[in-house]
């Protein structure tokens, strides 16, 4: 390893710090025998079995993981068709239309969306509110991030490369398969990634677009803010947060082996 | 393997039961007991939703959010529902529990004659207070002179946080000046704000959520807030075995009252079930449930045999008939009158 400046590690290691130890409080708190966040009592894992007793949450939980899944897949294909488009016919009008939701405020995403749904999809489809329709606005603001991801790296990729490809007699689905596809998988999983983790702690869009009895964890927290937050709540972000932890390194390991994949053909 | 199965029998939606009865309610505001009592009683399921604040819940309606069966908002936000056409009336002839309520909480401004709301339980705006302190420093507490006075709060500099609520802030002052809560008087509201800008130095905080916590930690001595958010800190103090404990009192000025009730929303599919859940919470038992649980104010006579005795004693939950004839509750403001108090609360805020 080469050698780097002290002060170079000093500050990367005052920003993880202040990245990661507020986390590191959140977890070591729900280990705190005291109901209040306020100062450190003794260990306890009764903060668990609350949890794991707590039907309300439980169900807000497993609704947030299943509405981000379906959001953050579909966003996936449509934003990186979106972004191979944008990147390959230089539109105007497409950039615009995908990154609007995201430069969008978010309560005037979420009343509209709503009284389209209204509108629309009762009147017409028979649909009533529900999961579907949280996860079709996480899809609307989510598309766009996964766009804009997948359309840089695509910029940054030399075009000769698809030309060469074509150039040995790849069929245009061949070259995507072969040449085009490794090589953004990486802003892909990104963008998955992305989409996964805004869709799960939107609070604002899901608040207006969710169905009756549909909860998701960030409407069930905040609507605990009123009588004080328990460590409760430090064990379910917990939780959450080994599931995040678990996707990453599941999305890199899957990464590195379509890389190796790629090399080998 | 096995967890990946218990991940995935997680993930797995439910089965919904057949009859379900949606209620809209604020977070912990039913015993647990109470539901599965009832949803043995009917055979139905009790699914819930959650506001944390009137203007969430009015904002979601308003935009045309549908299917919940029965909604729990505060005084004004019933009136809002009622005046936009969004309640249907009850059938009185389904609920003969309500001969339980106190006359006291029934005919509210509100809604004359109760056409669509049943009381459910209510809140008082009050202060609470380390008990230890107050008493070493020899201050009062049952009068909003302590929150206002500075020869009071110079011993309480920093010590001292009010509810960050225009209206509410508002209605102490007023009541301290000897006017009533409602009072829409400019002049009035003007001696209301030299009031609060007088004590505003001595305060620490505008706080509407955090001080229970901080109650309880210890860092404030005296807090201008709701009865529950007293309930809570006092049980909390004591659970975790501080060397003070924390008491709450209604001012003898007068303060507010802020009563939820039970409405039935016009969209929801199920107005039977909703008006059994109203009868059967009008039931004495269940409705001593939930106060039991946060110590909220009931308005059932039927409830005050099974309340904790410590909490029926509790004057600041069951005030005497002197104190309650004090309490006010606040009325919707015009739209003139808002824009007059919002300019009065920046003046507040900013100086």
């Amino acid at each position: 390893m080469s050698k780097r400046p002290l002060w170079l590690w000093a500050a990367a290691l005052a920003v993880y710090a202040f990245l990661y130890l507020p986390l590191l409080i959140v977890v070591l708190y729900s280990f705190n025998d005291s109901r209040l966040n306020a100062e450190w009592v003794g260990f306890t894992t009764q903060w668990y079995v609350t949890l794991f007793n707590d039907f309300d949450m439980l169900i807000a939980a497993r609704n947030s993981v299943l509405i981000a899944l379906a959001a953050s897949l579909v966003a996936t294909v449509l934003g990186t068709l979106a972004g191979l488009a944008i990147h390959r016919y230089k539109l105007r009008l497409l950039p615009m239309l995908t990154i609007a939701p995201i430069a969008m405020p978010e309560i005037l995403l979420g009343v509209s969306l709503l009284l389209f749904f209204n509108l629309v999809a009762r009147p017409v489809l028979g649909l009533e509110l529900g999961m579907w329709s949280v996860i079709v606005a996480h899809i609307t603001f989510c598309i766009g991030f996964v766009a804009i991801v997948v359309r840089v790296s695509l910029a940054g990729l030399d075009d000769s490369l698809f030309e060469a490809a074509r150039d040995l007699g790849a069929s245009p689905w061949q070259t995507f398969r072969r040449v085009t596809f490794p090589l953004i998988l990486p802003a892909i999983l990104a963008g998955a990634l992305m989409s996964f983790a805004l869709s799960l702690d939107d609070f604002v869009i899901t608040f207006f677009t969710a169905g009756v009895g549909v909860s998701t964890l960030p409407l069930e927290i905040y609507s605990m803010i009123k009588i004080a937050v328990t460590p409760e709540v430090n064990a379910v972000s917990t939780l959450m947060m080994l599931l995040t932890l678990g996707l990453i390194v599941l999305a890199s390991r899957l990464h590195q082996r379509s890389l190796k994949a790629a090399s080998a053909s | 393997m096995r967890w990946a199965l218990l991940l995935l029998g997680w993930l797995v939606p439910f089965a919904q039961a057949a009859d379900a009865l949606h209620l809209y309610n604020w977070n912990n505001y039913i015993s647990d007991a109470t539901v599965a009592r009832f949803e043995q009683a009917c055979g139905c399921k009790l699914v819930q939703d959650y506001y944390s604040d009137n203007e969430e819940m009015l904002a979601k309606l308003a935009a045309g959010a549908s299917g919940y069966d029965l909604i729990v908002p505060t005084g004004n936000a019933v009136e809002s529902l009622i005046k936009s056409g969004q309640l249907r009336p009850l059938d009185k002839r389904l609920l003969p529990n309500l001969k339980n309520i106190d006359p006291a909480y029934l005919d509210t401004a509100f809604d004359r004659g109760n056409r669509y709301s049943v009381p459910y339980a209510y809140t008082i705006t009050l202060i609470g207070y380390n008990e230890q302190k107050m008493r070493e420093l020899g201050l009062p507490t049952d009068t909003w002179a302590v929150i206002f006075e500075p020869k009071y709060l110079k011993k309480l500099k920093g010590r001292v946080t009010v509810l960050d609520s225009q209206r509410e802030l508002m209605a102490a002052a007023l009541k301290y000046l000897g006017y009533s809560a409602n009072d829409t008087d400019e002049a009035h509201w003007r001696q209301a704000r030299d009031l609060i800008l007088r004590a505003k130095p001595y305060w620490a905080a505008f706080n509407a959520s955090s001080y229970i916590k901080e109650l309880t930690v210890g860092n404030i001595w005296l807090a201008h807030g709701y009865s529950n958010d007293m309930f809570q800190a006092q049980q909390d103090a004591r659970h975790a075995k501080r060397a003070f404990s924390i008491a709450y009192a209604t001012p003898k000025e007068g303060a507010v009252l802020a009563l939820d009730s039970m409405v039935l929303h016009k969209s929801g599919p199920r107005p039977d079930l909703a008006h059994r859940f109203i009868d059967f919470m009008l039931e004495g038992k269940n409705s001593a449930e939930l106060t039991n649980l946060i110590g909220s104010g009931n308005p059932n006579r039927d409830a005050m045999r099974y309340i904790d005795p410590a909490i029926a004693a509790n004057q600041a939950v069951f005030p005497t008939a002197d104190i309650q004839s004090r309490l006010e509750m606040l009325k919707d403001l015009d739209r003139n009158q808002r824009r007059v108090l919002s300019r009065m609360w920046t003046e507040i805020k900013v100086r």
